[in-house]
């Protein structure tokens, strides 16, 4: 029976192609995905671990370890050599007069050449002043060759102007909070009057024989008057494979869910293929039930059609997948050239894994259909199912979308914590399975009353309307899968467009637009200093300044913690240079915090609460809720009185404020104080909401992945059905023919009816993709559901869309239909 | 010879089949009694609507009673699960119906072993043999049913009816899209079946040339046997169908 059925595929190549390259799609999709996690962690880990390094010395907090210490260290027992390791402030300008952007944070990405760390790519090492070494990559970017003269910023301002003496390639020690990778190095006595004199760290080499923990001990003991760290070769290493290892996960947990997507598309299109290539069969199917096949059997030999087309399929997709990979690697960035490409057979296994399961389950709907063909589909077309609305469904629907309203309602109140936002999401798919429910409903209510009115515009028109009302069971059929597609298209377009509006939304609103804003050009973890303040603040004009201290804090409140953004700036800002408007409460500083709403819902505060933050990490400092603001969950959670800060928080400054009576000439004039540090940028608040748009691209880029996929489902969904509801129309057709209707009417009847189920589809899609998408941003964003942002332009655009592609949709099949007929044998 | 002792091969007690309800109620079948002996051919004739074919579907297995007992052998068709029923058609009956018989995508061979294929069991080569032999079929068994003409195509399904040596073979109009020489052909096969094999054939016919070559022929009008003729002639045939279609409603 398999072989019959295997045979009779050669007939429908189209099918099975389509049902081939969903398959493919989910498989290249999963392998690449896994490729990409797997080479990362090889390469990483190859790159990874210096093995010269016995113990680390490294300062904690901002000091400097002096070169006495390296001194003293490098004469302590089993200890062959202590090289010291500074570090400091250093931007490459590249020939445009802009930073070169670097991975690096600028107040790290000067450094000291040391013979262990750098590896020579061109050139030679400095030696002298007036000679630096650049990282190779960002020569490259920055079209730098040895020889050439560059500008580099350094610490307060001082431009340096040295020439390129070589080119190297780092070698970091491994784990991240250890070491940076450096964008430019001097000659180590150079280093001490360019960068911050003093040592960042010091690597000591032990001697063979000589146990690292021992040294380790020792050197603890030695550096006992300074705020330091000690740590082992081996001990870093270790530390250096788990980062690597977790980070890899996290790759591979950002990149699997596309293949998710990928796969649930790639199960719609087969479920939606095999659904069409059941119902061209169904006589066969018959005269196999009454020649002694039974149900299992049928059901079994559709399954392992599936599964044969999947292993097909899965091995086309690992061949595309193994080759995509290097692709998707390429779009991460330059670095890519070093990849070691590993994972295929694991990630080969995983595909075929994956791609099995996935297909019998899509396909698993269609084999229990085929099973209940009865015997007599082979004598005579089985008589349809009943298709009068069953009040039963309708009952059911309508019990479902009440569920989902009153779960919306019941978790309207944005919440941080993960239960209502479950229960919300829940509620949307709840609410979708009740409308899909009640579509049959729907279609009979809506369609019924433009039957008269149709029939004034044709007779063509007249059927259209009739067919589509009379018949509501298939109509919703058709209609649903549209739905569904329309649905996804508008809930990720509202979600979206709500995000956009999100991210500028509270720096808006804090930020007046006469303030002028002053933040380092390399954006990210990039830092001024105190000395750009007093620059800031001391240019004519400006009667306002105030700078704002960052930093990523637990708070807690009693035992319950979140992680939140604390501004700590100073108290005359609020009000003049920044504006956060308070809902409750004051904004005034000097009385306590200022909190986020987001965060008073989260931890469920209310206004004279105290609040335990730990700025200093040693010396947590308890504070009162003092006033509650308006903003979204990427914006600072708690604005606090700079003094509390911590000396070494105050000196890193992550933007600097300032305003005088004439914004314009204001801003004029701080870009002139600063014209000569390409480090810094200086701007209004637009500029600044662009740059967090920017930084929130991934995210961008995920919801526009789903969208896409979302648009590829409605297409398939809508030309499949559409297809399958003119073929399962053929006899009502050939009749129609028979008595008399031309060709060109039967065609306009088609595709007036598939544009009318279309439109209902898409009409449907259209309210529940928007209301769902306004609930899921509630959820996903912790926003009220008034947040979300309606888009009307995407929805029209995809409910025109609509109408066109079902009116293409229908056009092969009606041509098929009205064509005049061979007689085929049997 | 043939065997006609013994208990029937088919029979159906108050056999009853009613489509719809309330005004568009009708009874295809009103309260059918009947028995089809072994090693005999019978053939059941009537108007269109008389509930012909209806009989026979019931009776092969293949559409559900809503009333009444039907019997294949000694089992109970009205009692028996689907999966149960299927494995009865399977091995112990046989169709023939008017067109789409054969499986387009398996050879002539392959859809004569169908039945053995779907039970899992390997046909006897010297029965297949025997059977291909009988419908005269040799030389095309590797074609497939598209390279077969329409005669061809009947005596294959006949051969498929015949292989698995089942209990009853029915046929729903076998001759109904053959011309007369084809027809006869068929019927010929038909009648070797019943006098060399032994087989009991229930055959539903509107044609009277394909009655002749029956032993019995049944005659039905709205859903009841209404009269019967043993040893059927072509023109006696013809005389009762007119006597029936000429009596009062």
């Amino acid at each position: 029976m398999l072989t019959a059925m295997l045979r009779d595929l050669r007939a429908h190549p189209g099918r099975v192609a389509m049902t081939l390259a969903a398959i493919a799609l989910g498989v290249a999709t999963t392998v690449a995905a896994w490729m990409v996690g797997d080479s990362a962690s090889t390469t990483l880990a190859a790159h990874a671990v210096r093995a010269d390094v016995g113990v680390t010395v490294q300062q904690t907090g901002d000091t400097r370890l002096p070169e006495r210490l390296r001194q003293r260290l490098a004469g302590r027992p089993g200890v062959t050599g202590a090289t010291g390791i500074s570090t400091g402030r250093a931007g490459l300008v590249g020939r445009d007069g802009k930073l070169v952007p670097s991975p690096t944070v600028p107040d790290r990405a000067g450094t000291n050449w040391t013979a262990a760390r750098m590896r020579p790519a061109a050139g030679r090492a400095p030696a002298r002043a007036g000679e630096v070494a650049v990282d190779a990559g960002l020569a490259r970017t920055a079209g730098l060759r040895v020889g050439d003269r560059v500008r580099i910023v350094l610490g307060d301002g001082r431009l340096d102007r040295p020439t390129v003496t070589g080119l190297f390639r780092y070698r970091p020690l491994g784990a991240t909070g250890w070491d940076t990778t450096p964008a430019v190095a001097y000659a180590t006595a150079t280093a001490a009057h360019r960068l911050r004199p003093g040592y960042d760290r010091i690597e000591l080499t032990t001697a063979t024989g000589a146990d690292p923990r021992d040294v380790a001990r020792d050197a603890r003991d030695v550096a006992r008057g300074y705020h330091v760290r000690v740590a082992t070769g081996p001990e870093i290493a270790a530390a250096a494979r788990a980062q690597v290892r977790s980070d890899v996960w996290d790759l591979r947990l950002t990149l699997l869910p596309f293949a998710a997507v990928a796969l649930l598309v790639g199960a719609f299109v087969i479920a939606n293929t095999f659904t069409m290539l059941m119902a061209q069969r169904v006589r066969q199917i018959g005269l196999f039930r009454a020649v002694g096949a039974r149900a299992g059997q049928v059901r079994r030999a559709v399954l392992s059609e599936a599964a044969v087309l999947a292993l097909i399929g899965a091995t086309l997709g690992a061949l595309i997948g193994v080759a995509l990979a290097p692709a998707v690697v390429t779009l991460a960035g330059p670095e890519a050239a070093e990849v070691t490409y590993t994972g295929a057979p694991a990630g080969i296994a995983l595909g075929y894994l994956v791609a099995v399961p996935v297909t019998l389950l899509a396909a698993y709907g269609t084999s229990r259909r085929a099973s209940r063909v009865p015997p007599m589909a082979a004598l005579r077309p089985v008589p349809a199912e009943a298709r009068t609305v069953t009040r039963r469904r309708g009952a059911i629907g309508s019990g479902l979308l009440a569920v989902a309203l009153a779960v919306t309602v019941a978790t309207l109140r944005p919440d941080g914590a993960n239960p209502p936002r479950i229960a919300a999401l829940c509620g949307i798919v709840i609410g979708v399975a009740g409308v899909l429910l009640l579509t049959p409903a729907l279609a009979a209510v809506v369609l019924r009353p433009f039957g008269r009115l149709a029939g004034r515009v044709g007779p063509a028109a007249r059927l259209a309307v009739r067919g589509a009302a009379r018949d509501p069971r298939r109509t919703a059929g058709t209609a649903g899968a549209i739905t569904i597609g329309i649905g996804l298209i508008c809930a990720f377009a509202t979600v979206a467009a709500t995000f956009e509006q999100l991210i500028g939304a509270t720096t808006r609103a804090t930020v007046p637009s006469a303030t002028t804003v002053v933040r380092p050009a390399a954006g990210g973890d990039a830092r001024l200093t105190p000395a750009d303040l007093r620059t800031a603040a001391r240019t004519p004009g400006v009667t306002a300044s105030a700078a704002a201290r960052d930093a990523i804090i637990t708070v807690a409140h009693g035992p319950d913690t979140s992680i939140q953004k604390v501004t700590a700036i100073e108290p005359r800002a609020l009000g003049t240079v920044l504006t956060p408007r308070a809902t409750a409460g004051r904004a005034d500083l000097r009385r306590g915090v200022l909190i986020a709403r987001s965060l008073r819902d989260t931890l469920d505060l209310r206004l004279g609460d105290t609040l335990t933050l730990p700025l200093d990490p040693h010396a947590p400092v308890r504070v009162r809720v003092a006033g509650v603001y308006e903003a979204t969950e990427a914006s600072a959670g708690v604005y606090v009185d700079a003094a509390l800060a911590p000396p070494s928080l105050r000196r890193s400054i992550a933007a600097v404020y300032v305003a005088g009576p004439d914004p314009a000439s204001v801003r004029d004039r701080v870009r002139a104080a600063f014209r000569d540090r390409p480090d810094v940028a200086v701007s209004g608040r637009e500029a600044v909401i662009a740059e967090q748009v920017t930084a929130q691209r991934f995210g961008f880029l995920v919801i526009y992945a789903m969208f896409g996929l979302s648009v590829l489902v409605a297409a398939f969904g809508m030309v499949n059905t559409l297809t399958l509801s003119v073929t399962e129309r053929a006899r009502e057709i050939a009749v129609l023919r028979a008595l008399g209707a031309t060709p060109r009417l039967v065609r306009r009847w088609i595709r007036l009816e598939s544009t009318l189920i279309a439109l209902l589809g898409a009409v449907l899609g259209a309210t529940v993709g928007v209301t769902g998408g306004a609930v899921l941003q509630h959820a996903m964003l912790v926003q009220p559901l008034t947040a979300a942002r309606i888009p009307y332009a995407t929805t029209a655009i995809t409910l025109a869309g609509a109408v066109v592609v079902a009116t293409l949709a229908a056009a092969l099949p009606s041509h098929t239909a009205t064509r005049p007929r061979p007689e085929r044998p049997t | 010879m043939a065997n006609r002792q013994g208990p029937p091969a088919a029979r159906a007690r108050g056999l009853t089949k009613v489509y719809g309800a309330g005004a568009s109620r009708v009874a295809a079948l009103d309260g059918v009694d009947v028995d089809f002996d072994r090693g005999r051919f019978t053939a059941i004739m009537g108007a269109s609507g008389s509930g012909k074919s209806t009989l026979l579907h019931c009776m092969a297995g293949l559409d559900r009673p809503t009333g009444g007992r039907a019997w294949i052998g000694d089992a109970e068709l009205t009692v028996l699960s689907d999966t149960a029923l299927t494995t009865l058609r399977r091995d112990r009956v046989g169709f023939v119906f008017q067109d789409f018989n054969l499986l387009p995508t398996l050879t002539a061979l392959e859809n004569i072993t169908l039945p053995f294929d779907l039970a899992g069991r390997r046909p006897d080569p010297a029965a297949v043999s025997r059977v291909v032999d009988a419908v005269g079929l040799g030389d095309r068994l590797g074609h497939r049913p598209g390279e077969l003409s329409g005669g061809q195509r009947q005596r294959v399904a006949c051969a498929r009816a015949l292989v698995t040596e089942p209990d009853v073979i029915f046929a729903d109009e076998p001759t109904g899209a053959l011309d007369s020489r084809n027809s006869a052909g068929l019927m010929r096969v038909l009648r070797h079946g019943v006098d060399a094999f032994g087989r009991t054939v229930v055959m539903v016919t509107h044609d009277p040339a394909a009655a002749a070559y029956a032993d019995r022929a049944l005659f039905l009008a709205d859903g009841r046997i209404v009269d019967e003729l043993a040893a059927p002639t072509a023109d006696g045939v013809l005389d009762r169908v007119r006597a029936l279609e000429e009596a009062p409603c």
